[in-house]
């Protein structure tokens, strides 16, 4: 472990004669501090310690997602909490509840610090991490803690977080001091390597028994009988759940998307299950799943993730308007989805729930998806990079690389890789325009459509339109999930509203009509006239 | 033949349960999976889940990175068109990957490929051909491709264009194709199949039956 004065004390600041230094800033706040530790914070700190020991559940939920980020708010707003320094000795340096401390320290400064975290501090926030997961797997027998479900939840999650935090730092040179890239070079290279990643995630996976417990489960059989004796425990069967998640951000991040969708392949993503209170769990399940379908082509199966996730949070709404660290998360991701959903709309339009397309008529959605089908790139490019996670290379740039900034790099590949896709597709939104209007429409009619200077088609025209049209069937024809836990499997469906075929030179065009929907509209009214008239009956006038 | 990987401990794991477990990230067996990728290409087998862990190893490891096993790799993928395996690859490639002549050529024959320009396709691997060779049965599975998007799009066609789609064959390999797909020729025409049976236009109406609204009904009164 690092302690400061590894890192020099102040005679190593003296040589370099930093005025103003963020370290020093730290320090003098330190010792502000510490003097005067608010009470409340202390009496906070030794009774959650207390919950803690003694596993009063309700009170840990509690205090961790109420008093931590009202204390937080009112004390800490832009600073960080007291260290262990000071914490320790009031704690009689309880090691169990030091590594939570300083988990909850640490993703505080990431989250609140202007500027985000020294490498000190990412260094240390690591190794806290390793010292969590070693208490958890080197242990003989399962070790005896509970924690809530949304603080494992949100500790997995910020471990990946912190990750690819990291990996982003690591690829900025620009900004470094020479000492800064010296240290990252020579003592810390496995600091937040993705291999370390993986491998708890990994481990966490299997020490649980998580896949059979659920592989079972689907089967309708009772989990317990395949837990074995680190499953059966709460802690560890979440954890195990949660780092099956996580591998499918993790495997998003890096571009893998087979290998993201594989990993859920015990989970059954449609299904509610005893896994799925976590709402923000499920929502991040349900944007890397989709999004990795995106990415693979199947359009169908990812417009039926987003819209059923986005349908789900339409519905539960009320539980996120409150401004809160956790749900600026659903929030953001609630918007990227739609924006994800108005790509894959524009590339194959099909039927929707109503309530989802009434948001996507929003002018923000409606205009870009009429340029994104009129062919301009540049909105599938503002969407893409807007809803798009935030990826990263999992090697920091070579020892030799020029000190640019790389930070890009990973996402603008990915970008590339979809922006070929798109461009691969960009005729057949005119074509669909055209078919649209007819039932039959022969080839050398739409060929002269297509080029609109002429008035008959000549053959090269003709041979032209003849592979937009096979790209149409192409591109329309894909794997669409259809049983199973599997979500790889699938069967070739066509699934976008309109279809053609060609009989020698004759196109025939088959379409969705959607008749005027009114059984939604009526359901509304009676539910509101239905209020009123409860409203009307309680209404005592004396 | 199914091929296994020695572990540490002496114990040997199938490549598919290697995979499966954290032994996929393990640099000691890069070597088993490449050869293993090597005889994919003689062998005409297609294993996507080896592919993709050697183009992983080779993002975790830029060092390790083998140029000649890429291209195995991406042109594999291509075999298995309509499936999107290439675009799985092509998302896991490295920078210096990227700028390779010889991945920007594959590259581009894929984007014609996705395009179904197959003309211009068979063109321009007429000018390379020595890049194909090393995939047994190459040409054929890009074939079986053609006429996958042959098979969904057509009634009928003629015979002349789908020769030209499939790369200028021969009158009597052309019959194979033909036989081989279930189509049937008449006269200078192919018949493929009756597409209108399954491509019919869909009217979707609400159907709204007095039952599903009793419930909704009495609870209001």
């Amino acid at each position: 472990m690092y302690t400061n004065d590894e890192y020099g004390g102040p005679d190593y600041y003296d040589d370099y004669g930093h005025t103003g230094d963020p370290h020093l800033d730290m320090e003098y706040e330190r010792a502000y501090y510490s003097n005067r530790m608010p009470e409340n914070v202390k009496t906070f700190i030794l009774n959650f310690r207390a919950a803690i020991n003694e596993g009063v559940m309700f009170d840990i939920q509690n205090m961790y997602e109420n008093t931590f980020p009202q204390l937080s708010d009112h004390h800490f707003d832009k600073s960080a909490w007291p260290d262990e320094t000071e914490v320790g000795p009031l704690v009689d340096n309880d090691k169990v509840f030091m590594i939570l401390y300083k988990e909850l320290y640490y993703r505080h400064i990431h989250a609140r610090i202007p500027g985000g975290p020294k490498l000190e501090q990412r260094i240390n926030s690591f190794f806290n991490y390793c010292d969590f997961f070693n208490l958890i797997l080197s242990s003989k027998k399962p070790v005896l803690l509970e924690l809530p479900d949304i603080w494992l939840w949100e500790l997995v999650d910020e471990f990946v977080y912190q990750f690819q935090n990291f990996a982003q730092y690591r690829a900025r040179l620009t900004d470094k001091t020479q000492e800064e890239m010296e240290q990252l070079l020579n003592n810390n290279s496995n600091v937040w390597n993705i291999l370390c990643i993986l491998n708890v995630l990994h481990s966490l996976v299997d020490i649980s028994n998580i896949k059979q417990q659920l592989e079972v489960e689907t089967n309708g059989g009772d989990p317990a009988t395949v837990a074995g004796e680190f499953g059966s425990q709460s802690l560890y069967k979440m954890l195990g759940y949660f780092s099956l998640v996580s591998l499918l951000r993790v495997h998003s991040l890096l571009g893998d998307y087979y290998q993201a969708i594989k990993v859920l392949e015990p989970i059954e993503i449609h299904k509610k299950s005893q896994y799925s209170h976590i709402p923000a769990c499920q929502i991040s399940t349900s944007y890397y799943v989709g999004f990795a379908y995106m990415m693979m082509r199947r359009y169908a199966d990812a417009i039926r993730t987003f819209s059923s996730i986005l349908l789900y949070i339409q519905r539960t709404k009320q539980l996120y308007s409150a401004r809160s660290y956790q749900n600026d998360q659903i929030n953001k991701q609630t918007d990227q989805m739609y924006h994800l959903l108005a790509i894959c709309l524009v590339l194959h339009p099909q039927c929707i729930d109503e309530s989802i397309q009434q948001v996507l008529r929003d002018k923000n959605y409606h205009d870009n998806m009429c340029k994104m089908q009129c062919g301009d790139l540049d909105a599938f490019k503002s969407f893409f990079i807007f809803a798009c996670p935030k990826f990263v290379s999992p090697c920091p740039p070579p020892a030799d690389a020029p000190f640019e900034d790389y930070v890009k790099d990973a996402m603008e590949h990915q970008l590339q890789v979809f922006m070929d896709e798109v461009n691969q597709q960009k005729d057949l939104p005119t074509i669909r325009s055209y078919l649209k209007l007819y039932t039959t429409l022969p080839l050398g009619k739409l060929a002269a459509f297509m080029d609109q200077s002429a008035n008959e088609a000549d053959p090269r025209e003709i041979a032209n339109l003849m592979i937009h049209l096979l790209c149409f069937k192409h591109k329309m024809k894909n794997i669409v999930w259809t049983k199973g836990s599997s979500g790889l499997e699938g069967k070739f469906q066509s699934g976008s509203e309109l279809d053609f075929y060609i009989d020698n030179d004759m196109i025939h065009i088959a379409d969705t009509k959607v008749a005027h929907r009114y059984g939604d509209f009526f359901i509304r009214k009676i539910v509101k006239f239905d209020d009123l008239n409860r409203r009307l009956h309680n209404i005592n006038i004396k | 033949m199914t091929r296994y990987v020695k572990m540490e401990d002496g114990n040997s794991l199938t490549i598919s349960e290697m995979l499966n477990s954290i032994e996929r990230y393990n640099l000691d067996h890069l070597k088993e999976i490449e050869d293993y990728v090597e005889e994919q290409a003689r062998e005409n087998t297609y294993d996507l889940e080896a592919n993709l862990a050697v183009l992983k190893l080779y993002q975790f490891n830029p060092h390790m990175m083998d140029l000649e096993i890429t291209y195995l790799i991406l042109l594999k993928s291509l075999t298995n068109l309509p499936h999107t395996d290439f675009v799985l690859a092509k998302c896991l490639l490295l920078p210096v990957q990227m700028q390779d002549n010889t991945i920007r050529e594959i590259i581009y024959l894929a984007d014609i490929l996705e395009q179904c320009d197959f003309q211009l396709f068979w063109d321009r691997v007429e000018m390379n051909p020595s890049l194909f060779s090393r995939i047994v049965g190459f040409y054929d599975s890009i074939r079986k491709f053609v006429c996958h998007v042959v098979g969904i799009t057509f009634q009928t066609v003629e015979k002349s264009l789908l020769s030209k789609l499939l790369g200028g064959l021969d009158d009597g390999t052309l019959n194979q194709w033909i036989k081989r797909s279930g189509w049937k020729v008449q006269g200078h025409m192919v018949f493929v199949a009756s597409q209108d049976e399954n491509i019919k236009t869909k009217n979707i109406t609400e159907k709204i039956e007095f039952d599903t609204l009793a419930g909704l009904m009495a609870s209001m009164m």
